[in-house]
């Protein structure tokens, strides 16, 4: 079963077709900066973890608007219709609390989903492995990748991050996004994972 | 060089016009509406704002169309104020089909529908060629893309009306076309005006005096013996007409079910109205399906479904137009009803490569019982708990201990049925495909062949993980999620990692190609 591993050497040869590929990049963009490491070294990575600023800033002041509409609204009754004032705190107790545990979430879900996401780029491919609870890990060849997008958001991209989709012919993985990557990092695996053909079919 | 012009038939006029009329019907009627009904009456009125200029434009279409057999590819130049001119590589022609209703074989006729892997609509729609044209374009079109191919003649599988009245049995056809009735008479006022205003109660009587002495007995005796047996009568004529209907459907839609090989493709030709020609390139199959329901079965047959990539079911207006007839574009028949004896060896002419006579199958973990039947409890004790204290403390002389009653009754049952299920669930890896079988009573088997797996993912709940189980799924291109297909759950943890990483190694090692 294991007979379809890559040898070391192939693995090899192809790190360094990887490598010249990444150092002509850098040629054609004038003064070259010490070469980055190889793209394709077959371990496991996580994204930026800038990234779960990014995800902080808009999942908390989200978290905090939902609970702010019934709390103006409560205040309104209590205001104008008449509420008991000690139903009116406990019921405001109640909510802010919920909004802070709400923004507590918020605040550190993004993290433990960060130690979650993990990658791995190989010669002829990538794993992506996700999901805190519900896990999921999909293998995507090269071999099958239809095209790549690598896209940033506004905030993003004051981090200088980037999220990168893979795109497939299938129907459930017909687009894969990995999101919370170096914007550097993004483009270096989309090139990597341009559509090509299998090595042994030529 | 410059090949020579091919023009449409000389009757095409007339079905451009119709094509271009039915795309009209919904804005006619909604004007007849708003007209009052008086455009009803005024037929010269509505000829003249209708058909007229749609007869002007299937003329002026027809004279502007033509298409010629270019090196390599061929071209259709259409449009009058606005040329185009599209290039079609032949190579890149997944589907010749010819679709054909009554109105096409009284004039020896074809709409060719030319299908390529860009999803959604034809790449050209030639309406219309006569036999002629379009055999020539088929061979031009399938053997330039083709070149050394060798025609052969004999069917691989004909499907004679007899097959044809065992598929309607088997199938729930004639559910879907009551409901499909249903739908579109509630949609329509005057009909349901015309329900409500009915006089049901004589209808009934009249009915009743006209019927047979025994029916009438039987009706007017009252006891609860008449009772059964009157429902007992309405539920049999129901399915009854339910099986009919489903009978009537498949021998209109697929009559005359045939599959021949054409060069190295398929060609599957079936239909009273509209005849429907259409090829199967086999390399483009994604997913092979066979069903077998516990009807199946009981007759001891099977039926083989293909998914072909290239077409989608997005709307396109001739799309549609097919899918309303019932005409599945992605997902087709290879043989819609054949002898389970037969079945594995006709795959196997199909697709040597795929031979599910020769599989290994592999067991999905037997523990999932215990994780299925669990599920199972934790909806069935509250319900449990609650009809308890409903019988214990409503109004009524039942005991409240009839309750367990329930988890009496569906326990055991879902431990069998579960049992009998995961038994049944396998799985098997070959040189060239992955295979996946499940369903109890009834069972379907799915097949993959590595070059055609886009995507190999795996799944776990947290239930899985405490139990060390997985789900694998492969992903294909092709018709969509619904449907069987190669998603295997409950297999031990590191034995679908393993087979992830075999999977992943396959496709690394070969080419999809369209």
């Amino acid at each position: 079963m294991d007979d379809h591993e890559p040898t070391s050497e192939s693995e090899e040869t192809e790190v360094e077709a990887a490598e010249v590929e990444a150092a002509e990049v850098e040629a054609t963009e004038g003064p070259a900066p010490p070469a980055p490491p190889p793209i394709a070294d077959g371990e496991e990575h996580l994204v930026d973890p800038r990234s779960v600023h990014v995800v902080r800033l808009i999942a908390v002041p989200l978290t905090l608007a939902i609970p702010l509409l019934p709390v103006v609204a409560l205040t309104l009754v209590w205001a104008l219709a008449g509420l008991l004032t000690v139903v009116y705190l406990s019921l405001l107790a109640a909510l802010l609390l919920l909004a802070g545990l709400g923004v507590f979430i918020a605040y550190r879900f993004p993290a433990v989903r960060h130690r979650h996401l993990r990658y791995r780029v190989d010669p002829d491919g990538l794993r992506i492995q996700r999901g805190v609870f519900w896990r999921k890990t999909i293998y995507i060849s090269v071999t099958r990748v239809q095209h790549t997008d690598v896209s940033q958001g506004p905030l993003q991209r004051r981090y200088g991050l980037a999220t990168l989709t893979v795109h497939t012919a299938g129907i459930e993985s017909a687009s894969i996004a990995l999101s919370g990557l170096e914007h550097d990092v993004a483009t270096r695996l989309s090139e990597h994972l341009r559509p090509r053909r299998a090595r042994n079919a030529g | 060089m410059q090949a020579e012009a091919h023009r449409l038939h000389r009757w095409s006029w007339i079905f451009i016009a119709a094509g271009t009329l039915r795309a009209l019907i919904v804005p006619a009627i909604a004007a007849i509406f708003a007209s009052g009904g008086v455009l009803l009456w005024r037929p010269e009125l509505l000829s003249l704002l209708l058909i007229v200029p749609a007869g002007v434009f299937g003329f002026i279409r027809q004279w502007v169309y033509n298409y010629r057999f270019a090196d390599g590819a061929l071209v259709v130049r259409d449009g009058l104020l606005t040329r185009n001119v599209r290039q079609i590589p032949y190579e890149r022609i997944h589907n010749i089909a010819l679709v054909r209703n009554p109105l096409h074989r009284a004039l020896g006729v074809a709409t060719v529908r030319i299908e390529t892997a860009v999803g959604g609509h034809p790449e050209a729609l030639l309406r219309v060629l006569s036999l002629e044209a379009a055999e020539e374009l088929r061979r031009h079109a399938l053997s330039e893309g083709r070149p050394d191919a060798a025609a052969e003649d004999a069917a691989l599988v004909e499907t004679p009306d007899s097959e044809l009245v065992r598929l309607g049995l088997i199938s729930n056809r004639g559910l879907l076309v009551v409901a499909a009735v249903v739908g579109v008479l509630t949609q329509v006022d005057w009909w349901r005006n015309w329900l409500t205003d009915q006089d049901w109660l004589r209808f009934y009587e009249t009915a009743r005096d006209r019927g047979p002495g025994w029916l009438r007995q039987l009706v007017e005796s009252g006891s609860i013996t008449s009772k059964v047996l009157l429902g007992v009568l309405v539920f049999v004529l129901f399915f009854g007409l339910l099986r009919l209907l489903s009978i009537v459907w498949y021998l209109v839609r697929y009559r005359g079910f045939a599959l021949r090989r054409e060069h190295d493709d398929l060609r599957a030709e079936y239909g009273l109205l509209p005849r429907v020609s259409s090829v199967i390139p086999v390399h483009r199959i994604q997913l092979v399906t066979v069903t077998a329901s516990l009807l199946h079965r009981w007759f001891d047959r099977e039926s083989i479904e293909v998914e072909t990539a290239g077409t989608s079911e997005e709307e396109s207006g001739l799309t549609q137009q097919l899918g309303a007839s019932g005409i599945k574009l992605n997902r087709q028949w290879l043989a819609p009803i054949v002898h389970s004896e037969r079945s594995a060896g006709l795959i196997r002419q199909i697709m040597p490569e795929v031979d599910l006579e020769a599989v290994d199958w592999r067991p999905i973990e037997a523990r999932a019982v215990g994780r299925i039947v669990r599920r199972v409890l934790l909806v069935v004790v509250p319900v449990t708990l609650v009809l308890t204290a409903v019988l214990t403390f409503a109004p009524i002389p039942v005991h409240g201990l009839h309750g367990l009653w329930l988890p009496g009754v569906v326990l055991p049952s879902a431990w069998l049925i579960t049992r009998r299920w995961v038994r049944n669930a396998g799985w098997a890896l070959t040189d060239e495909a992955i295979f996946f079988r499940s369903g109890w009573p009834g069972h379907q088997t799915s097949v993959v062949r590595f070059v055609n797996v886009q995507t190999a993912s795996m799944r776990q709940s947290p239930f899985d993980r405490r139990s060390g189980m997985a789900t694998l799924t492969v992903d294909t291109a092709g018709a969509g999620t619904i449907g069987h297909r190669v998603q295997i759950p409950y297999l031990d943890a590191g034995v679908a990692a393993q087979t992830l990483h075999r999977l992943y190694a396959e496709c690394r090692a070969t080419d999809f190609c369209w």
